[in-house]
């Protein structure tokens, strides 16, 4: 019997028209040491504690999430003055409100009333002239000025003025939205993102954002363990075996490595093979006829940004641009996707993701969009039990270490870089 | 003769009409809830359709189809949930899955 790996296609269709060349060796240009370029990384394994620790999620809120940049939305969710949706963020112990002022401008705020911190907003999303708190009936404005208080003429020395909402920094970046729960934030978000935006510069954002189709998971593990699972492609070959036979993998490239890398301070990036000789399935065919918005099947190169495929590869799928600490996009040809994940406790996370298109025009436009996130969730639904089953045997002690190998460095980087800002591991040291 | 629920020229798929539902989260339960022969027998009878569904839905605008052409549009959009089950699956999911009700859909 062969081995399941090879087992691909057992589905009605069988795949018969899979490319059933023969296999060549992997070509050199698959083949680079990434370590090589970024000797400070190390090649040791690393450590487990940070993916169980209560005591080191406890640090990453104090020295990450709360001093840095978040992102929380996108404009197209704030469409007029006075629309406004929800964030929590579990970690920080707080709920954001997102608010469109009728000036046109986004602003955010603790969701927190001033009188006695109940709550302000309950829904997820909405559209209201004020903000009116369900406990003791004070509005605020869209501005988060104190509008009203009932019975106001009974509070002692009473200055409305000195009661609005908390604000927190907010800026937008290409109709991402941005908080930064320091009010007075050190750098700006442009200053933030550094390489991230100067790589998507020119990435058409706006246009690909009209339609948008989202899930949210909550999931049973460690925030890191996630997001490890999106900057590595080792395990396609495997988890992804039935979804993804040959749309990231060929004879030519059959462990999914890389073409380009780059590890910055915080932020990270990494291009994708696509198979040239996939072989669409009889649907995919259909979808691809009748919409373009179907993943990894167009080759419109001059259509990219310089820094978007900056390799210029010919065989390009993707690009993932992982924003420091939670927010990762993944820049394709004609769509994008985001995952973002929130830490809710040391083994629980909320995961968004989203994927994005131009507004479909005709059915046809709308099917082929249905039929590429129909696709994505399945894979998706792979790599989630996947972490779940991780998280599960995480605290056996069985092991102390993960041992990580070339391709997958973005792994080593991100908790490199979740460490440099947390310094377990160095205050550890110096206490020696 | 009875009500038709189609449009005249595709009445020969009214048989799966069950299929037309407007939520991701109802064609994906229904997915789970089918048996892959009877998957894939939606699926095979909508395959060689589908030019001729596609190009008769794109003389409708998206957001104002008649109540047929509405209906056979929500058909293609659960055709499109089961096509992993048929063509790469063999099995409406894969066994020790995430369960799909679990990935909540926020905007759809």
């Amino acid at each position: 019997m062969l081995p399941r790996l090879w087992k691909i296609g057992s589905g009605f269709i069988a795949n018969t028209k899979r490319s059933t060349k023969t296999c060549t060796p992997m070509s050199a240009d698959f083949n680079q040491r990434w370590h090589a370029s970024y000797p400070e990384l190390g090649t040791d394994p690393v450590p487990i504690e940070p993916l169980i620790s209560p005591a080191y999620f406890a640090l990453e809120r104090d020295r990450i999430f709360r001093r840095v940049w978040l992102q929380v939305g996108r404009i197209e969710q704030l469409p007029e003055g006075g629309s406004y949706f929800v964030k929590d963020i579990p970690i920080c112990q707080t709920s954001i409100v997102v608010v469109r002022g009728k000036d046109g401008q986004v602003r955010a705020f603790h969701n927190v009333c001033s009188h006695r911190s109940n709550k302000l907003l309950w829904g997820r999303r909405g559209s209201c002239q004020v903000m009116t708190c369900k406990f003791h009936g004070w509005s605020y404005g869209l501005d988060g000025k104190l509008s009203f208080v009932p019975d106001e003429e009974n509070f002692f020395h009473f200055d409305k003025g000195r009661h609005g909402l908390t604000p927190v920094a907010t800026e937008i970046w290409n109709g991402f939205i941005f908080i930064h729960l320091n009010p007075h934030p050190q750098e700006t978000l442009r200053e933030y993102l550094a390489e991230v935006a100067d790589g998507l510069t020119g990435y058409p954002f706006a246009q690909l954002s009209t339609t948008r189709f989202s899930w949210r998971i909550d999931l049973r593990a460690n925030w890191k363990i996630a997001q490890d699972a999106f900057q590595e492609s080792y395990h396609l070959p495997f988890m992804h075996k039935q979804s993804l036979p040959d749309s990231y993998t060929s004879p030519k490239n059959p462990f999914c490595h890389y073409f380009g890398v780059k590890l910055w301070t915080h932020h990270r990036r990494s291009s994708s093979y696509g198979n040239p000789d996939h072989c669409p399935s009889p649907l995919e065919i259909v979808a691809q006829r009748f919409g373009s918005s179907v993943v990894n099947r167009t080759f419109a190169m001059e259509d990219l940004p310089p820094g978007v495929n900056p390799e210029r590869r010919r065989e390009w799928a993707l690009d993932t641009f992982m924003v420091f600490p939670n927010f990762n996009i993944f820049v394709l040809n004609g769509t994008y996707l985001t995952h973002q994940f929130w830490p809710i406790a040391p083994d629980r996370t909320l995961w968004e993701v989203s994927t994005y298109f131009p507004a479909a025009q005709t059915a046809g436009q709308r099917f082929s969009q249905e039929y590429g996130k129909v696709l994505l969730r399945d894979v998706l639904l792979e790599d989630a039990s996947t972490l779940e089953a991780t998280q599960s045997v995480l605290a056996s002690g069985a092991k102390t270490h993960y041992v990580l190998q070339e391709q997958e460095i973005l792994v080593r980087h991100a908790h490199k870089v979740v460490e440099d800002w947390v310094g377990f591991y160095r205050e550890r040291e110096n206490r020696q | 003769m009875t009500q038709r629920i189609l449009p005249e020229i595709f009445t020969d798929l009214e048989p799966y009409a069950g299929w037309a539902l407007t939520k991701e989260a109802e064609r994906s339960r229904k997915r789970q809830q089918s048996t892959i022969e009877e998957i894939r027998a939606f699926y095979t009878t909508m395959l060689p359709r589908m030019e001729a569904v596609l190009t008769h839905l794109n003389q409708f605008p998206l957001d104002a189809m008649p109540e047929k052409e509405q209906r056979l549009f929500d058909m293609t959009l659960a055709l499109a949930e089961v096509a992993p089950a048929v063509e790469l699956f063999g099995k409406p999911s894969e066994d020790d899955v995430f369960d799909v009700a679990r990935f909540v859909p926020e905007h759809e």
